[in-house]
């Protein structure tokens, strides 16, 4: 095998990894402050992919994608904050049983809901934003630059979101919200709040990964389901509720694919994440980084 | 429970044998597949409403099965009852070996891996086009159909599908009110008390799952062999979404819930045809409303009316 090609292979698939773990750690950040896995993820996703589609070609133009980004993903932010204050947050003031169940069903309902409300609203058609940036060489090799700007940018979205998360103290209270809800009330924390803060910073790393790839993997109703599907991947290989678990998670998969995509065959590109899948949870059921968690 | 319930349920019996006489075969399709959706409605019911699992790969179980049937009538030549019976033992296999690795963990580990299956095996037919023709759909011969070209009126497949669906709603209604079903409750109630009482959680968790990945197989091989045309779409997500429609809007956790809410959102959205994806809108948010605030559905209609009789009766 041609060494060159193969090197590019592994650069396209670590930048898109990339974008895979930005979903994954929305998913395990949701998951491990509010015990509950928000299975509409990918439509916000495809939200932060409209938005940004609309604002880029109507209002700001391609050349200031990065200016849209924001305004997508704050935008996206709101709409995840509005979805928790009404659906979720009756969960955790009692008065529904079974909180698991109810979860799943309400987040699954939503995702159908917002799936077909995207057709009501932009008809079934695909839209394709235009490249943020021209072709780049990375030494002799080419790269999509809208693939390369995704990158960077989603690199630099989990290094602040890192940097919020360690260093702050609103990061803290995160932190602390996920070890003991009970306790934190004790020093003062309102967990419900940090439950809708949660729930918005969550959907918006959701809808900056759509942003981000929307002239990439274009913007359609259904956009967000194999996204989605990669994140969940990851979050189970690398250990549910674990953001060293996500990245490590995210990258072994990039590798996976790309591996199985030049050896074995293309077109089941897609496939062999769920092979890693299944044999991640024969060697090591609960992920690489996994704890095994008291159920009692 | 026991006796007078199936007693009761005899004139529904008579009723559902004598229906396709007085239907076009328009209404007569609409039944079948609606029958099909019961059995999937009523295994997914039993696995999430009962034991408290979520499993988001029914559809995709269907669609193996169904799959199987056609593959083997396509390629092998295999006679069609061997190919429906061999599409649920595929699904069963399947669902033993997902069952096996993820059953252990907690609760959301399944929904996780259930759905990750369910996209994997779409992209899989729709990539593996030699074989399965991927998004060209897959037909099956004409006299290779469990009924060959006499089947041209659905009168065949309405009573075969009837069967189908009678006898695995009994074995159903067995389970529930059997020791397994008791046990199955005490694991959606509480796992670990279940397992300090003495139940085997995995054993029963398995066997619930790989049952109802049996019949959803089965139903499945049946539904190819009526069809004679399959496609990936009936992996999408869409299949699992409306299957939960159904149980939730018929009444989630109650055995009749599934039974009644089938064919009823089936048919309303065959009836409604014509608004497009706005029904869909529809339908989820009226879920999200019974789910938010009523989570009997259609069955708890007769107590929402008792309930609300003495606030609206005037004083």
């Amino acid at each position: 095998m041609d060494p060159i090609l193969l090197t590019q292979f592994f650069i396209s698939g670590i930048m898109i990894s990339v974008l895979y773990i930005l979903m994954a750690i929305g998913i395990t950040f949701i998951y491990s402050i509010m015990k509950m896995i928000n299975w509409a993820m990918g439509e916000f996703y495809m939200i932060g992919g409209y938005l940004q589609y609309l604002l880029v070609t109507a209002i700001f133009g391609v050349q200031y994608w990065f200016i849209a980004l924001p305004i997508a993903m704050f935008s996206t932010f709101i709409i995840g904050v509005g979805f928790q204050r009404i659906l979720l947050k009756p969960m955790f003031l009692g008065g529904i049983e079974r909180r698991d169940d109810y979860a799943t069903i309400v987040t699954i309902a939503l995702m159908v809901l917002l799936r077909n409300l995207a057709v009501v609203i932009g008809g079934p058609y695909i839209y394709s934003t235009p490249d943020y940036f021209p072709p780049v060489h990375l030494g002799p090799l080419p790269v999509n630059g809208s693939r390369f700007v995704a990158f960077i940018s989603a690199f630099i979205i989990l290094i602040i979101f890192y940097i919020i998360v360690k260093k702050t103290w609103i990061g803290l209270a995160f932190q602390a919200t996920a070890q003991n809800r009970i306790g934190v009330e004790a020093i003062g924390i309102n967990p419900l709040k940090i439950d809708q803060l949660t729930f918005g910073i969550g959907v918006a790393l959701a809808a900056a990964a759509g942003a981000l790839l929307a002239p990439v993997f274009l913007v359609y109703p259904e956009s967000g389901s194999i996204s989605t599907m990669k994140g969940f991947e990851i979050i189970v290989i690398g250990g549910l509720g674990s953001i060293p678990g996500a990245v490590v998670g995210g990258f072994l998969l990039g590798m996976v694919e790309t591996l199985g995509s030049v050896f074995i065959n293309p077109s089941f590109r897609d496939i062999y994440g769920f092979l890693l899948l299944m044999l991640i949870l024969a060697i090591k059921p609960v992920g690489l980084f996994g704890e095994k968690v008291r159920v009692a | 429970m026991g006796i007078k319930t199936y007693i009761s349920s005899i004139p529904i019996l008579l009723l559902l044998i004598a229906l396709p006489h007085f239907l076009s075969s328009y209404m007569i399709h609409l039944a079948i597949i609606s029958y099909y959706y019961v059995i999937l409605a009523v295994c997914w019911n039993l696995l999430a409403g009962y034991t408290g699992q979520f499993s988001l790969a029914q559809h995709a179980f269907a669609a193996i099965g169904a799959y199987t049937a056609a593959l083997l009538a396509v390629h092998l030549n295999i006679h069609p009852i061997f190919g429906i019976a061999s599409g649920g033992l595929v699904a069963t296999g399947w669902s033993l070996l997902i069952g096996r690795l993820v059953l252990k963990m907690r609760a959301i580990y399944l929904a996780l891996a259930t759905w990750a299956f369910a996209e994997s095996s779409r992209l899989f037919i729709a990539m593996e086009y030699e074989w399965t023709r991927g998004d060209l759909g897959l037909p099956i011969p004409f006299n290779m159909m469990l009924y060959g070209p006499k089947a041209l009126t659905p009168y065949h497949y309405y009573y075969t599908m009837l069967i189908m669906m009678v006898s695995i709603l009994l074995i159903i209604y067995k389970i529930i009110n059997s020791k397994i079903g008791l046990f199955a409750r005490s694991i959606r109630e509480d796992e670990v008390a279940a397992r300090m009482m003495g139940v085997d959680v995995v054993k029963v968790k398995l066997f619930i799952f790989s049952i109802t990945g049996l019949f959803s197989g089965l139903a499945g091989g049946l539904y190819a062999h009526y069809m004679g045309l399959l496609s990936p779409s009936l992996i999408s997500f869409y299949e699992m979404a409306i299957i939960i429609i159904m149980v939730i809007i018929g009444g989630f956790g109650t055995f009749w819930g599934p039974i009644i809410g089938a064919p009823f959102i089936y048919i309303l959205s065959e009836m409604t045809r014509a608004y497009g994806e706005i029904r869909m809108v529809v339908f989820a948010a009226v879920v999200i409303i019974i789910i938010r605030f009523f989570n009997r559905g259609l069955t708890g209609l007769p107590l929402l009316f008792k309930r609300l009789l003495p606030i609206l009766r005037p004083r």
